[in-house]
């Protein structure tokens, strides 16, 4: 018995210490032009599945059939994992396919992968292998707009994917940013405000489904601190924090400027039947507040007013309801960032409950931003339908 | 009464005494059975059975004190004291905050209540504690018989500012009060220098008014304190600091350095000179 342990013992002390000279001397050939053994990438492949199997018990899914959150999806997938994981009518780029493992051509393999566990590797990447996590964890809602894209992929055609990733550019496949700039923008990266315009759109109303916030007529104080907060990392997203951080400070007042002074694009206006109560109710706290509830009135620092405004504070009229919606759960989840405005906001959304939000936000999506005052029709056949412009 | 109570004291100290320092046969006598009924039992009863009735005598001037001169509703607020002056027919002559300034020697009615949590109004100097609770209002009399600023503060834990919850009573003569009175009546100095009119142009701009109301202005809000007056206070942020552009400047620069979760946000984005601004003009705003 004794005997047997000491045989162990010093058996694995041999193979411990042949382990560490093995790694020492180099002869492990770590190329990926080497590959790997047929048993080796069976047993990693085997270990890789079971993990994202497993860590993604739990995760809850949600609707992924809104088509703004398909569109934003694509357009991210485009700028962020197209070169790796090919298109509809897209290959992989020759160089992403030299890694080992190669990333999979995902409109044919994604299907192998429920939602659940798209939702936990786009977020949290693959150790060992090239994926990369989300660039902010905090903003589970972004993962799942890419969520909803994949989900659709494999049925998708070249010009549909064209078309919800590109938005106004896709027609125009040859042209290049160069033609479409009002500016010129540094050399380094000409293409910056063609990054902007496939979600924004050259005119900044975004898409009229509301998938991308519209930047049109907003003021170049914001739009040049929401850059620079994305870019400094202040401003948690996954998709806007790539894109800024690689603006110089120069482009980034231009591509502000630019949009900041962009008067009369057109307003999208609602599909949707909206019942009157709630836009009064949107209008109330908007102009007034609900004091009794600690609710301020937006209309204070975002308009619509007579009175001086701050215009470091976003203006809000004509924004998509769902942008707004949407920021404001952010903020109520603590996952807005954290910079000095932010903080102001932070209290200011706090008591702001989900009926609330969505009134509020349907308001001011209703709302022309020429107007100082708002003069809502509020008859019967409510608002719905109707367009700005 | 306090001789009274000496007195009882001073027996029950010899007692004691006799007990622990006297030979044992020589205090035999304080085993009796009839000694221990009457300092035990009958002695107590009669005492107090008599406090019982002078303590409610004197509690009936407290009960029904008559008309008072003035009623005063102040409504406790994480962690802030909301403060409206009652006209005669019960509706609000004016709003101001963490400052309650009365005239002496005449019966004051106070009506709290909460507006969230349990909070208790307490000014040592002139009465005692009473509680705020929310949905119910509790009164209580009392006057101040000389001039002077008193210091009250919330006596019930209300969360994490509780002890910067504090506020003044300043008892006035009469004339002064009814003086001070009709100025908070009337609506807020309008700005005379230019950096006064920028600093309400920034206070106006910046979103102040979604929360502040400053008569006289488009600020209208009614979350936070009425600033209408503010310069005139002795204190901010409720008893935190007394009142001066400096401490002005850096309170809206700053809450959440100086007084950490109140509800009101630091506003870091203003510069030196906007702040200045700001606090020159609630300053000015007497």
């Amino acid at each position: 018995m004794d005997r047997r342990l000491k045989t162990i013992a010093v058996l694995c002390l041999v193979i411990g210490t042949g382990g560490f000279l093995f790694a020492w001397s180099g002869l492990y050939n770590v190329a990926a032009s080497a590959g790997h053994w047929a048993i080796t990438r069976w047993f990693l492949t085997f270990g890789m599945e079971n993990s994202v199997e497993t860590q993604s018990v739990g995760v809850k899914v949600p609707p992924l059939d809104d088509l703004a959150m398909v569109q934003r999806g694509a357009s991210h997938y485009f700028g962020g994992c197209m070169s790796c994981h090919g298109a509809p009518g897209s290959s992989r780029s020759l160089i992403a396919l030299q890694m080992l493992p190669a990333p999979p051509y995902l409109p044919e393999k994604v299907e192998e992968w429920s939602p659940d566990e798209l939702f936990w590797i786009v977020k949290h990447g693959l150790k060992y292998t090239g994926m990369p996590a989300w660039a902010a964890q905090e903003r589970d809602d972004e993962v799942w707009s890419v969520v909803a894209f994949l989900a659709r992929l494999p049925e998708m055609s070249p010009e549909e994917y064209r078309g919800l990733a590109q938005g106004e550019q896709a027609g125009a496949r040859g042209t290049t940013a160069g033609q479409l700039q009002p500016f010129s923008l540094d050399a380094r990266s000409p293409d910056a405000l063609g990054q902007c315009i496939r979600c924004h759109g050259s005119d900044g109303t975004g898409r009229e489904t509301g998938a991308f916030p519209r930047l049109a007529g907003q003021s170049v104080e914001y739009l040049y601190s929401a850059l620079q907060d994305y870019a400094l990392g202040l401003r948690p997203s996954g998709i806007m924090q790539p894109i800024a951080a690689e603006l110089t400070d120069e482009e980034i007042r231009k591509l502000a400027a630019y949009y900041a002074g962009i008067e009369d694009a057109p307003s999208v206006g609602l599909r949707m039947r909206i019942d009157p109560d709630v836009l009064r109710r949107g209008e109330t706290i908007a102009t007034e507040g609900i004091s009794v509830h600690g609710i301020p009135a937006c209309a204070s620092c975002h308009g619509p007013t007579t009175a001086p405004r701050n215009p470091r504070y976003p203006l809000l009229a004509g924004q998509y309801a769902s942008y707004i919606a949407q920021q404001l759960r952010l903020w109520k989840q603590g996952a807005r960032g954290d910079t000095v405005s932010s903080r102001i906001m932070a209290a200011a959304a706090r008591n702001l409950d989900e009926e609330n939000i969505e009134a509020v936000s349907l308001y001011y999506a209703l709302l022309r931003q020429d107007q100082e005052l708002p003069d809502l029709q509020l008859n019967g056949d409510g608002a719905g339908g109707q367009s700005h412009k | 009464m306090f001789t009274g109570g000496a007195l009882i004291f001073v027996l029950v100290v010899a007692l004691t005494a006799v007990a622990i320092v006297v030979p044992q046969e020589r205090r035999r006598w304080l085993a009796d059975g009839r000694i221990v009924m009457a300092g035990g039992i009958a002695l107590p009863v009669l005492v107090l059975s008599a406090l019982l009735g002078y303590g409610l005598f004197v509690a009936r001037g407290q009960l029904n004190p008559g008309e008072p001169a003035l009623r005063i509703e102040v409504v406790g607020e994480q962690w802030w004291w909301r403060v409206r002056y009652l006209d005669g027919s019960g509706g609000v002559r004016f709003v101001t905050a963490n400052e309650i300034r009365i005239p002496i020697d005449q019966p004051i009615e106070f009506l709290l209540t909460s507006a969230d949590v349990i909070h208790s109004f307490w000014a040592p100097s002139l009465a005692g504690k009473l509680d705020m609770i929310p949905g119910k209002v509790n009164s209580y009399t009392f006057s101040a018989d000389k001039p002077g600023v008193y210091r009250g503060q919330c006596a019930e834990y209300c969360g994490a500012q509780h002890a910067l919850m504090a506020f003044y009573v300043v008892a006035m003569e009469p004339e002064a009060f009814e003086t001070w009175a009709s100025h908070q009546t009337a609506p807020s100095e309008q700005p005379v220098t230019d950096e006064l009119r920028s600093g309400q142009e920034l206070f106006i701009a910046n979103g102040c008014g979604a929360c502040h109301t400053v008569r006289g202005t488009s600020a209208r809000g009614e979350i936070g304190p009425d600033l209408t007056h503010v310069g005139g206070r002795l204190s901010i942020g409720a008893g935190t600091l007394p009142t001066n552009k400096g401490t002005l400047a850096g309170w809206v620069a700053s809450t959440q350095h100086l007084k950490p979760e109140v509800f009101m946000p630091s506003f870091g984005n203003l510069e030196g000179k906007e702040l200045r601004a700001i606090a020159a003009y609630l300053e000015s705003l007497e």
